[in-house]
């Protein structure tokens, strides 16, 4: 198959696609290719459509490939969609930050951490899908172990769990709140 | 700008007794690594009274890090130990090192919501059965099946108080299972209640009841309801996830 042809097949079955799609899946559909050439295709396409400045870009998300609009459109999309914005409440977000960068963990250590309960935020991470039990922690009362999900890469727009931003070090939190102290 | 509208004190919420004391460290202007703490105890407490005084229900969590800040200052007031045991340790450095750790987390969940978010800032391809589900039923859960189920049975046994039955029951559960198939399959949805119309006993109902657990615990079938306690909808799913019944 021609290499154009490819490419525009390629953005043809991301364009339908109604979640990322993968390098994987996309092998499957053209097992004569390599994976070299696949990333070259998909890199192409990116820069492509990056190029042409439009309302919507191809990203790499989620450990695959998807269209999404820019931001400057959120609102209109909003009102056309007649749709509430997502939205999570402080402690929602607090809890889903721990389990991020501590996954696989318990509710308990994550109660730890915040000083305060946390089952009814956990309740509704589940709910939204943006975590999940992972089993459970071989110790005295085997509690469930919680991870996030794909969908919560997909809505942080994150490739994988490598590309959350590095936690800030300890020196750099001291640092920060020294500076909001006020030197006597 | 002078404005006409009253004056609004909003009380700012806290995620609990660490947040409202890195709060109260923010506000201070105090370095976390040297927190006077007869201040922020103080403060502390003044707070909790407010809540108190505001009908705020105050957890108990509160309570426990008021008692650990009382802990602390007493320590702090101890003499110190002859200089025998090298460098005796900071009673508030437990405390210290919580806070950051908290505050590390903190910082982190403010740059999530920072983030180009999926259905807030940047829009993709939505199926169509996810929007429509989105944006017109919930998930009923395993307390609101139950519930469902407890009104069947109390209907049913209002309407046979006297009749007693000695039929064998000859159906089983597997037999159910695929029964349900065959019919979810065919008309999609269908009201739970629905499902024990054609039931003759009780033994009836309680399989009828077990199956449909068994199918939505393999993702067979799906519950969902307009709005919490509305009547609920059984939904095929699909077959995908078993083979074998």
């Amino acid at each position: 198959m021609e290499q154009n042809y490819i490419k525009k097949a390629i953005e043809c079955i991301i364009l339908v696609s109604e979640k990322p799609v993968s390098s994987k899946e996309l092998i499957e559909v053209f097992p004569d290719l390599d994976k070299e050439e696949l990333k070259r295709c998909l890199d192409e396409l990116i820069y492509e459509w990056n190029e042409l400045s439009r309302g919507f870009k191809l990203y790499e998300v989620a450990g695959g490939y998807q269209f999404r609009t820019l931001s400057d459109y959120s609102e209109i999309i909003i009102k056309f969609k007649q749709s509430k914005p997502f939205r999570l409440s402080r402690a929602a977000l607090e809890v889903l930050a721990i389990i991020a960068y501590r996954q696989p963990i318990t509710r308990i250590e994550i109660d730890q951490i915040r000083g305060v309960d946390s089952s009814g935020v956990i309740g509704l991470l589940l709910d939204k899908r943006l975590i999940e039990m992972r089993g459970r922690k071989e110790v005295i009362g085997r509690p469930f172990l919680y991870g996030t999900t794909e969908e919560f890469l997909q809505t942080f727009g994150l490739k994988s769990l490598k590309d959350l931003p590095t936690l800030k070090e300890l020196e750099e939190i001291q640092k920060s709140m020294e500076e909001s102290a006020k030197v006597y | 700008m002078a404005s006409p509208e009253p004056c609004l004190v909003r009380l700012e919420t806290f995620e609990g007794p660490l947040d409202l004391l890195l709060h109260l460290i923010k506000k201070n202007e105090i370095n976390i690594y040297d927190i006077p703490i007869a201040i922020i105890t103080e403060q502390y407490l003044e707070y909790l009274n407010m809540m108190r005084e505001l009908n705020i229900e105050i957890a108990g969590d509160y309570l426990v890090m008021a008692a650990e800040l009382g802990l602390i200052k007493s320590r702090m007031l101890l003499p110190k130990p002859e200089p025998e045991k090298e460098e005796e340790e900071d009673p508030r450095a437990e405390l210290v090192r919580r806070l950051v750790e908290y505050q590390r987390y903190k910082d982190a969940a403010e740059r999530l919501v920072n983030f180009e978010i999926l259905e807030r800032d940047v829009f993709a391809r939505v199926g169509q059965d996810k929007e429509e589900q989105k944006n017109q039923t919930i998930k009923a859960d395993l307390w609101s099946l139950i519930e469902a189920f407890r009104e069947v049975c109390r209907r049913m046994d209002s309407s046979w108080t006297d009749i007693i039955r000695f039929a064998l029951e000859t159906i089983t559960l597997d037999d159910k299972i695929r029964e349900l198939i065959s019919k979810l399959r065919e008309c999609r949805t269908v009201l739970f209640d629905e499902l024990f119309n054609g039931s003759a006993s009780r033994f009836d109902i309680v399989i009828t009841f077990l199956a449909v657990l068994e199918l939505i615990k393999a993702g067979v079938l799906g519950a969902f309801q307009d709005s919490p306690y509305a009547p609920i909808q059984i939904v095929y799913m699909g077959e995908g996830v078993i083979k074998d019944h």
